[in-house]
């Protein structure tokens, strides 16, 4: 039976229930080590949690095609929205099994309805409260994710991109900047303004691109970029900058509303293909409807088996903007 | 797609096995990123047609800071913008701006004003 995706600022039983896996996915050790995941050094065990985040940041370091470097196999480029479908979809199928719970819904952040608040209210907004997701910092101090020392258990960040692009191993506190290179997360004229364009994608299917895709994952309008999805992980910063941005569990409320945005989408235009589609060129690969995509911890699925998820997943409500 | 396949393949030995399925190419992949090769300059290329004429750009970008040099992959749209993959949501008008951004994104990395040389091993 499907599950409910609620909005965590609503549902406590959501919010607890999210906390809680997290954490226990991040204790989860299952067997694979650092060396197992290409990382240089003694090899650590990774936690099912870090799977995540490792891959995460493989899918960016995969260019789609290797002759270019603007779109890679998870962002930048068509595929962006049904890859993070399918990366959401694995991370609750994990929460409902350590969770021991078929019921429980990833829940999301309308991150929106905090963008209409001014700039100075955001950082105080219910999502950043100590029974939610704790407050900014290096380390983060509060909240369900704050680093205490004396506790092993606490939130640790324990593998990290750095400034050359590669992943590594670290033993640090949870790291947030609130507002630091951008002053305002999105608006809700921003949702709704990106609800208007009918086409999927476009041509070149990069950054530059001017339909709902693209602009829902905030490389459009350029005027206002980052905008969308890509300002939350700008306007929290910290560790939801680099390619390891997984690390910080907002990060799966921010996409969990991208795919509730998505699915607004969908129910509005139910005529407008995915697009590209299976008779694109070759140099498309790894974004067309039928191709595999990239995928470090199940075999690969299609853009194609994302676009109904229903037997997965509803929202309690499609009201985005 | 059903829930019922997605779960099965989703079980924690399927994980395991997927890992180490794909093991051996990560390493690769983290041993030469992006194919540019360790130590050489970050090249970017633009392509356009106009006109029927074949227009290719290519540039070339040395970045140090503190005498370090940064060698994570950088590029160029079309519109100007620059990028550095490493801080992927977020594109510049100025390489300038960009490699702020980078001292700011990665703290670990440049530590009491001076650049550190990371190789993605444990620090």
């Amino acid at each position: 039976m499907a599950v409910v995706r609620r909005n965590i600022l609503t549902d406590e039983t959501a919010r607890k229930s999210y906390v809680q896996g997290v954490k226990l996915l991040k204790q989860e050790h299952l067997g694979p080590t650092t060396a197992d995941l290409g990382i240089a050094g003694p090899p650590v065990e990774v936690s099912t949690y870090d799977l995540f985040v490792a891959w995460h940041h493989h899918a960016m370091d995969t260019f789609t095609p290797p002759t270019q470097g603007d779109r890679n196999a998870a962002h930048r480029g068509p595929v962006f929205l049904p890859w993070h479908r399918f990366m959401l979809i694995l991370l609750e199928l994990q929460l409902q099994r350590v969770l021991d719970d078929a019921d429980v819904g990833l829940p999301y952040w309308d991150w929106a309805a905090d963008g209409d608040l001014s700039p100075d209210d955001q950082p105080g907004s219910a999502v950043w409260a100590d029974d939610c997701m704790g407050g900014q910092g290096s380390p983060v101090t509060t909240g369900p994710f704050a680093l205490d020392n004396a506790d092993p258990t606490s939130w640790r960040v324990r593998l990290a991109a750095n400034v050359q692009g590669q992943l590594g191993g670290t033993d640090r506190g949870l790291r947030r900047a609130f507002g630091q290179s951008v002053d305002s997360l999105p608006r809700r004229p921003d949702v709704a303004a990106a609800l208007e364009l009918s086409t999927y994608d476009e041509p070149p299917w990069t950054t530059l691109s001017e339909g709902f895709r693209n602009t829902v994952e905030g490389w459009r309008p350029l005027d206002t970029a980052p905008g969308l999805h890509n300002r939350v992980h700008v306007w929290v910063g910290g560790d939801m900058l680099p390619s390891s941005s997984p690390n910080d569990p907002v990060f799966y409320l921010n996409h969990c509303n991208e795919d509730r945005i998505w699915a607004a989408w969908l129910r509005r235009y139910p005529d407008s293909p995915y697009l590209p589609d299976a008779g694109a060129p070759e140099e498309l690969r790894g974004h067309r409807i039928d191709d595999d995509m990239y995928s470090l911890l199940t075999s690969p699925i299609t853009p194609r088996q994302t676009l109904d998820p229903s037997d997965f997943y509803t929202y309690d409500t499609l009201e985005v903007s | 797609m059903k829930r019922s396949e997605l779960a099965q393949a989703a079980g924690p030995d399927a994980l395991v096995e997927r890992v180490a399925e794909l093991g051996p190419e990560l390493k690769r992949q983290d041993q030469d990123p992006h194919g540019h090769g360790h130590g050489t300059p970050m090249e970017t290329t633009r392509e356009a047609t106009y006109r029927g004429h074949h227009i290719v750009i290519r540039t070339t970008y040395q970045i140090e800071v503190d005498g370090v040099p940064i060698q994570g992959h950088m590029g160029v749209s079309d519109d100007g913008q620059v990028h550095y993959h490493a801080v992927p949501n977020i594109g510049f008008a100025s390489a300038v701006d960009m490699v702020k951004q980078l001292v700011d994104a990665f703290p670990d990395d440049f530590q009491a004003g001076t650049a550190t040389h990371s190789h993605g091993g444990r620090s």
